[in-house]
């Protein structure tokens, strides 16, 4: 390529750089982006397993004293007075559905035992049983969120 | 070279980035902060606030596994707010969903509780649209291949636009309470019912079958319509039965738009299933069912009371929705009001048993009514003597012939699309003209056998007659008769109707005449659609079987003027073909009067 004037050679040379500048800014921002991309699709948006938090209904259908196990949702709505909690029907040992017995829960499958509050009596259960967080939604239902554990013991004041 | 390569690579980037944004930053996650937010300004409880503060934007779906195929529900990721009672004044997508009566919530204390909990039921039960859809064109159902668009608010395919205003609104979600509500008269679907009603009062149940419901056969079967077709497909097929397949003949009811309306609810709600039955249940209820039917034999009436029965029977069935009879007219088939002048009872009660043993080609359904009830209806028909008034010829005209033959005598009356042959076109000049006076007398005499044409003999005395036949001459021929010519036709085939003849015949027959009557002799040859009047359907049995050696001769070798008939003669055709072409002819309704033979139908 020849040129007749003597500046344009340095014109030319600066408008090339500007372009090759651009042009590998956006191809790498692409790349960045599209890199990037890849990352959010490692985890999954939405599952379709049980959702972690339901509404289980008004207070007034657990009635003082009641302890009420919803085996759909594996878990066990326990109400002392004005005060309720959720526990985990889960067993911690193989995850068996447990039962809601007199003094406390009893797994069918190996035996394990658990008192009212869900503390291991008997069996091979290494832990005991999780209590969930339980409030109260804003149209008076009763909503719980297994992903939230509580300390056991805590309780939820109507 | 660098310039394109540095605008490629801006496009790419920029393509790049708008698919990084559409996918990754959502509305929904837009509407979710916003509900924070508020939930957070006006909340009183420091719990909740923090609780608040706690929470990102996540997609909600509610799993649903009582109703049918389990459904995943995420409308409430965008309405987030449906099942909080602080949210009732805002606008959508965060607005609460209202407390209904109707849908069976209660107020206890000043707290609504609602009866179907989102929880448990989710949404599309009852709203329908795609519950695993993210954005709003995807889950109202706005996408035209998704079957189930948003029940009233979401029309997909809006090409008639005058029908659009009719298909909208919260009444459409009716269908939806029917598929677990199933019972004849639930209170809390008024438009539904009313579409239930509607379908036998308008006689649908006469030509279409719903499982459980009706047994008609002519028509499509509709006890799934609400799960093949969209609200829009429906009021279409309704409004205009025409649109949707042109050879469809189902008539046009006159229909209001609210009746359209209901009746479009009521089919929308036939899927098939209940949601909350399962097999055995179905079972159950149709060994019940069975039972049920058999008990109930229709009871002989005694002969006093039969006309009474008759004439119940007569209004329950809904005869008028076709029929005309005193004042209720349907607008589609022939008038009864006076039918005992024009019918006998064997004549009824055939006609009844098989609408098209004595009409070959009526669009009058076989209904599986007990023979009794035929009887009765038929007795009741056998009541109706009283003759019309009637005034001046054209006033006659008017009342009688006009319902058929039309106003302008074009023989497109009212009731003309829904009648094989067609009526016959008083003003086609060269037929009026081309045939002898006495002819059209015998016609309105005695009738045109097979065809819906009466005898008005009992009606309408000779002089009458002659009045009407002046009127039409006057009014839509127009033209002054002509001598006819003198034909030399025989008055009795001179072929001996044997085989040979038959077979002689049959190879003249699909030669020449299978263009337009079709190699059925049906009348429905391909050319037949373009022919008004069309063909002649030469298997019309009682037609062919009133009409003289001579008639057919003479209409074969000389043609029917005004008609696409031509005159055979001109194109070689002996008169010996012509006898072996009546023998033919007339060996085909031989056969087709045969019973085995019928069954084709």
């Amino acid at each position: 390529m020849s040129h007749p004037t003597p500046t344009a050679p340095a014109e030319t040379g600066e408008r090339r750089h500007f372009l090759a500048w651009v042009s590998s800014f956006a191809l790498a921002g692409s790349a960045i982006i599209s890199a990037l991309a890849n990352f959010v699709f490692l985890k999954p948006r939405a599952t379709y397993g049980a959702p972690s938090r339901f509404s289980i209904g008004r207070p007034d259908a657990f009635p003082s004293g009641a302890r009420i196990a919803i085996e759909q949702r594996r878990i066990c709505v326990a109400r002392e007075g004005n005060q309720v909690a959720v526990i985990s029907t889960t067993c911690t040992h193989l995850g068996c559905i447990i039962g809601v017995a007199d003094t406390g829960f009893a797994c069918p499958c190996h035996g394990s035992r658990y008192d009212q509050d869900g503390n291991v009596t008997a069996g091979p259960a290494p832990s005991p049983l999780p209590w969930y967080q339980v409030k109260l939604a804003p149209n008076g239902d009763l909503e719980v969120d297994t992903n939230i554990q509580i300390k056991p013991g805590t309780y939820l004041n109507i | 070279m660098k310039l394109p390569l540095a605008i490629a690579s801006l496009v790419v980037f920029a393509v790049h980035g708008v698919v990084f944004y559409d996918q990754f930053f959502h509305k929904w996650e837009r509407y979710q902060t916003a509900y924070f937010d508020q939930v957070r300004t006006q909340t009183k409880s420091d719990a909740e606030r923090n609780e608040m503060n706690g929470r990102s934007p996540r997609i909600e779906q509610i799993i649903v596994t009582s109703f049918g195929d389990s459904r995943v529900d995420r409308c409430t990721t965008c309405h987030i707010a449906s099942d909080d009672p602080r949210f009732a004044g805002h606008a959508q997508p965060l607005k609460t969903h209202p407390y209904l009566k109707e849908l069976g919530d209660v107020q206890r204390n000043g707290v609504w509780e609602r009866r179907h909990k989102f929880n448990d039921f989710g949404c599309t039960v009852c709203h329908e649209g795609q519950g695993r859809g993210l954005s709003e064109h995807y889950a109202h159902g706005e996408d035209h291949y998704w079957p189930e668009p948003l029940l009233g608010y979401v029309t997909q395919e809006p090409w008639r636009k005058d029908l659009l205003p009719g298909l909208k609104g919260k009444e459409y979600m009716q269908a939806a309470c029917a598929q677990c509500h199933s019972e004849e008269n639930f209170a809390q679907t008024p438009v539904l019912n009313r579409g239930r009603q509607l379908f036998f009062e308008s006689n649908c149940y006469g030509c279409h079958r719903i499982e459980g419901m009706s047994d008609g056969v002519l028509g499509p079967e509709l006890s799934e319509a609400g799960k093949k077709f969209k609200i829009d497909y429906l009021t279409e097929s309704i409004v205009d039965p025409r649109a949707g397949m042109a050879s469809s003949f189902m008539p046009k009811f006159n229909l209001s738009p609210a009746d359209v309306k209901a009746l479009v609810i009521f089919l929308k709600s036939r899927r098939g299933v209940n949601l909350t039955e399962t097999s055995l249940s179905v079972f159950r209820s149709r060994l019940h069912d069975a039972a049920s039917v058999s008990d109930t034999k229709p009871v002989a009436p005694g002969a006093a009371d039969v006309v009474a029965r008759g004439k119940q029977l007569v209004e329950d069935r809904a005869c008028a929705a076709c029929h005309k009879i005193g004042d209720k007219d349907g607008g589609i088939a022939p008038d009864l009001s006076f039918e005992a002048l024009m019918k006998d009872n064997e004549w009824l009660v055939d006609h009844f048993k098989n609408p098209r043993g004595r009409m070959p080609d009526s669009i009058m359904p076989a209904f599986k009514f007990a023979v009794a009830d035929f009887e009765a209806m038929t007795a009741y028909l056998a009541t109706l003597k009283t003759p019309p008034a009637l005034g001046a010829p054209a006033d006659t005209y008017k009342a009688l012939c006009a319902r058929c033959h039309g106003d302008k005598g074009d023989g497109a009356g009212p009731v003309a699309l829904y009648i094989d042959p067609s009526p016959r076109d008083l003003t086609k000049v060269a037929f009026m003209n081309s045939k002898p006076r006495d002819r059209f007398v015998a016609s309105i005499q005695k009738g045109v056998h097979g065809t819906s044409m009466p005898a008005w003999e009992k009606v309408l005395n000779e002089q009458q007659i002659q009045a009407l036949l002046d009127h039409v001459e006057s009014t839509f021929v127009k033209e002054k008769r002509r001598e006819l010519k003198a034909r030399k036709v025989p008055e009795k085939n001179p072929v001996a109707s044997a085989k040979d003849s038959i077979a002689r015949g049959e190879q003249t027959f699909l030669a020449r005449c299978t263009g337009c009557h079709g190699r059925k002799a049906d009348g429905k040859g391909p050319n037949s659609l373009d022919m008004l009047p069309h063909p002649r359907n030469l298997r019309n049995h009682p037609f062919v079987a009133s009409l003289s050696d001579q008639r057919l001769l003479e209409s074969i070798l000389y043609g029917v003027q005004g008609t696409a008939m031509p005159p055979w003669v001109d194109y070689g055709l002996s008169q010996r073909e012509a006898g072996d072409l009546v023998n033919y002819i007339r060996s085909l309704t031989q056969a087709s009067a045969r019973p085995q033979l019928r069954a084709g139908r």
